[in-house]
């Protein structure tokens, strides 16, 4: 009875909000063992997909699985751990509480001290959570999702407001997990997040999944290229040239966006003999998802 | 690495539940808004109302009364506030949502809350039992206590489950507010700290709407006071209160994926209309159980004398509610009752109008009467005695000379729409009180003034069905108000 190689999976999820379709038949799975870094502008159904995968929504179609079972089903969460966005616990309460609390609600947790020292909160861990700063807050949130010792760990946004230092902290402590063979699933606005931490992405957006795969592939899906330059050529004359999409000036440089550089390169270098400084770049995972969940962007890559 | 066991040992499953409880009690004892009024109030009103007026008075009921109001009054705030504000924060921020992401145990949620919101109670009640023996002197058996202590305990219940349906319909910051507005007025309209008889008729006739008036009936009948209404009603009330708002609750949660039971929520398949039909059960069973109680029996119970004696209940309390009693006979067709113009006190029937006061009942009330005028004339002093002194005068419908109060007749006035008599006096408030078959109950009253000028006044006999009107053993028109007073009364009818 070998463990299913995906932990949990959306098979065509449907969900609507009134007339708004949130997920529009997503799919979706987590592989034992890897990050998964849920990325897509506000709104593209990030939370509507954690929701359902942790059973606190139905999807309207098609089905949500945690571990061969339902979402809803107390076998499965107790070998999950969750960090939600919104959540305000009580303000007398303290971190070592809270975290022991959430400990008891697990076959075998790690000890609430330990936890601690992990982390590196041994002083906050007695202070009332309502005296607590943001990230301080969001420390021992993570603390309770980590304390039961899961083999799938859900962080939503887990680092908004942490400052630099407590954010490596807690990366370092998220690489760890994945080590021990801790599979995760993130969602995150930190595109240096998801490309610091993540083996794979998933890219959502209108309620689809519109790429999936490690970063690069996400880079290399995208050929869009952007060329910085001087030149006395007017802006209308550009846009007429085939491949060009966007063209700007900004501080006395235009910069022309195309997904055939080679060819806007040719016909800059011959329509104007006194261009300077050339610039040609990549896109990095931020133009990848810009472009892949444009308005105007073509269907699923995947 | 692969075989993860995700089974609860059972020992680790009842530490979660246990962990749950205590995490709970510690968040509200170290949450003063709540914890104060939860603690203190019930004492502080008990010291002032119970000891310090009690003994001023020197008068042991008063401080028997003030014990009960103020153990239902401890029963009500950790239940409406414990399960109202709390539950409307944690669903506004997330909390409940989050709890049922993570494994926490299938309604773990609930009886935490429920628990700790019966430890505040029983730590209420066990401070007022104390403060009962050591500063009101009473004369508490370690069976009233027991009593005492187990009403309140199981009577948060209730109020748990309207403080949880108000938690789910408004929002954290209204919550206080709203719940206040739950608590307080029904603590007033429950009796809890004024009289019931001082209110109006129409409001002493909805009591039997509020949870705390059925609480407070069974606590008063268990400490041997003066109560209304069979404990097998207001359980059945309190157990339907429960019932309906607790369903209420969850079926609002239900709606918003909120499941606090945990476990799988419904899913289309063969469970579904079973579930569906369990739900809409338990729902009726409420409302059947809530309507049984506001029109059951509520009929004023005699005060079981047997109070200091109250192991040995039971085949010597009398049936106080007199439902068994034989109904009176049918009131004669003449409408007067008496006009006074022949010079006496008498009646066209039944045992005449006599002056008649609350000696019997321990009381030091005064009260004297004459003819002058072809009216009668009553005059005296109310005084401070008892809970609820009375002076004024009296006709037993159909009373014959010579027997005890036991024996006395009923006369049976169902039929009959309205009492009227002509009225004038000092220019205070009278009332006229309507009693069943029991002396010491609470009877049926209507106030009226009696002005300078004659006045005609008319009860609606249908405002005094408070008591069984079948059954009618006493009409008295006097005062409950304590100093001198005289007034008179004239061409008295029930027609």
């Amino acid at each position: 009875m070998g463990a299913p190689a995906s932990l949990a999976r959306l098979d065509g999820a449907h969900k609507n909000f009134g007339k708004i379709a949130a997920l529009d038949g997503l799919n979706l799975e987590i592989h034992r063992g890897e990050l998964l870094a849920l990325v897509g502008p506000n709104g593209a159904g990030k939370s509507t997909a954690i929701s359902l995968l942790l059973g606190l929504q139905r999807p309207d179609r098609g089905a949500a699985v945690l571990f061969g079972e339902d979402p809803q089903s107390i076998d499965a969460r107790r070998r999950i751990g969750v960090m939600m966005q919104e959540i305000n616990l009580s303000p007398v309460m303290r971190p070592r509480e809270f975290i022991t609390q959430t400990a008891s609600y697990y076959p075998s947790p790690y000890d609430t001290p330990a936890v601690i020292k992990r982390l590196g909160i041994e002083k906050i861990a007695d202070r009332p959570y309502g005296k607590l700063s943001g990230g301080q807050k969001r420390q021992a949130q993570f603390g309770m999702a980590i304390c039961g010792r899961p083999e799938l760990l859900f962080l939503d946004e887990p680092t908004v407001g942490l400052d630099v230092q407590s954010r490596g902290a807690l990366w370092q402590v998220v690489r760890d997990l994945l080590h021990e063979g801790c599979s995760i699933i993130l969602t995150t606005h930190y595109l240096e997040e998801a490309e610091a931490l993540a083996d794979r992405v998933a890219v959502i957006d209108r309620g689809k999944l519109v790429a999936a795969g490690t970063v690069e592939e996400i880079r290399a899906n995208v050929s869009r290229k952007s060329i910085v330059c001087r030149t006395s050529l007017s802006i209308e004359t550009m846009r007429a040239w085939p491949g060009v999409q966007q063209v700007s000036e900004k501080a006395g440089r235009r910069q022309i966006v195309t997904q055939d550089a080679e060819t806007v390169l040719r016909l800059l270098l011959g329509a104007d003999s006194g261009v300077s400084d050339i610039e040609v770049r990549a896109a990095g995972l931020g133009d990848a998802l810009a472009e892949l969940t444009r308005d105007d962007a073509p269907g699923s890559l995947q | 690495m692969n075989s993860h066991n995700a089974s609860m040992s059972g020992s680790r499953l009842f530490a979660a539940y246990l962990g749950d409880i205590r995490f709970e009690l510690v968040k509200m004892l170290r949450t003063p808004m709540f914890a104060v009024p939860t603690l203190l109030f019930p004492l502080m009103f008990f010291v002032l109302f119970g000891v310090v007026m009690g003994s001023a008075r020197g008068n042991g009921q008063q401080s028997l009364y003030a014990f009960a109001s103020f153990g239902v009054l401890g029963a009500m705030a950790p239940g409406l506030f414990g399960f109202g504000v709390s539950l409307a924060f944690e669903r506004e921020q997330g909390m409940l949502l989050f709890r049922q992401a993570i494994p926490m145990p299938p309604g773990s949620y609930l009886l935490a809350r429920m628990v700790m919101a019966m430890i505040f109670v029983a730590l209420s009640s066990l401070a007022l039992i104390a403060m009962g023996l050591l500063l009101a002197h009473m004369p508490l058996t370690p069976g009233q206590c027991a009593a005492f202590l187990a009403i309140n305990v199981f009577g948060v219940m209730p109020f748990c489950a309207l403080g949880m349906w108000v938690g789910t319909l408004v929002s954290g910051q209204a919550a206080p507010a709203i719940i206040n507005l739950v608590y307080i007025p029904m603590s007033f309209l429950a009796g809890l700290f004024i009289p019931m008889e001082v209110l109006p008729a129409g409001l002493r006739q909805i009591a039997p709407l509020w949870p705390a008036h059925h609480l407070l009936q069974l606590s008063r009948a268990e400490m041997g006071l003066t109560s209304m209404g069979s404990p097998e009603t207001h359980v059945g009330a309190l157990l339907g209160v429960t019932v309906l708002f607790f369903s209420l609750a969850m079926r609002r949660l239900g709606g918003r994926g909120i499941r606090l039971f945990g476990g799988a929520g419904a899913r289309p398949g063969i469970g579904l209309p079973l579930r569906r039909a369990v739900n809409i059960g338990v729902f009726w069973i409420g409302v059947g159980l809530v309507i049984a109680g506001i029109t059951g029996n509520n009929a004023p119970r005699a005060a079981t004398k047997a109070a200091a004696t109250s192991n040995d209940a039971g085949g010597s309390v009398p049936d106080a509610s007199g439902s068994s009693a034989p109904v009176g006979v049918a009131a004669p067709d003449q409408p007067v009752i008496a006009d006074f113009d022949a010079g006496g006190a008498t009646a066209s029937y039944g045992l005449g109008f006599s002056a008649s006061d609350d000696k019997m009942r321990g009381g030091d009330s005064s009260a004297a009467q004459k003819v002058v005028e072809g009216a009668l004339e009553v005059s005296g002093q109310v005084g401070t005695a008892i809970q609820y002194p009375f002076a004024g005068t009296s006709f037993l419908p159909n009373g014959a000379p010579g027997i005890d109060w036991a024996r006395q007749g009923f006369m049976d006035y169902s039929r009959r729409q309205t009492l009227s008599f002509r009225a004038r006096g000092d220019g205070r408030e009278y009332m006229v009180m309507m009693m069943g078959p029991a002396l010491d109950t609470i009877p049926a009253m209507y106030n009226f003034v009696a002005g300078p000028d004659w006045q005609q006044v008319r009860v609606p006999l249908k405002d005094m069905a408070s008591i069984d009107l079948q059954r009618v053993k006493l009409i008295s028109f006097g005062t409950m108000a304590p100093g001198a007073f005289r007034f008179q009364i004239d061409d008295v009818r029930v027609e």
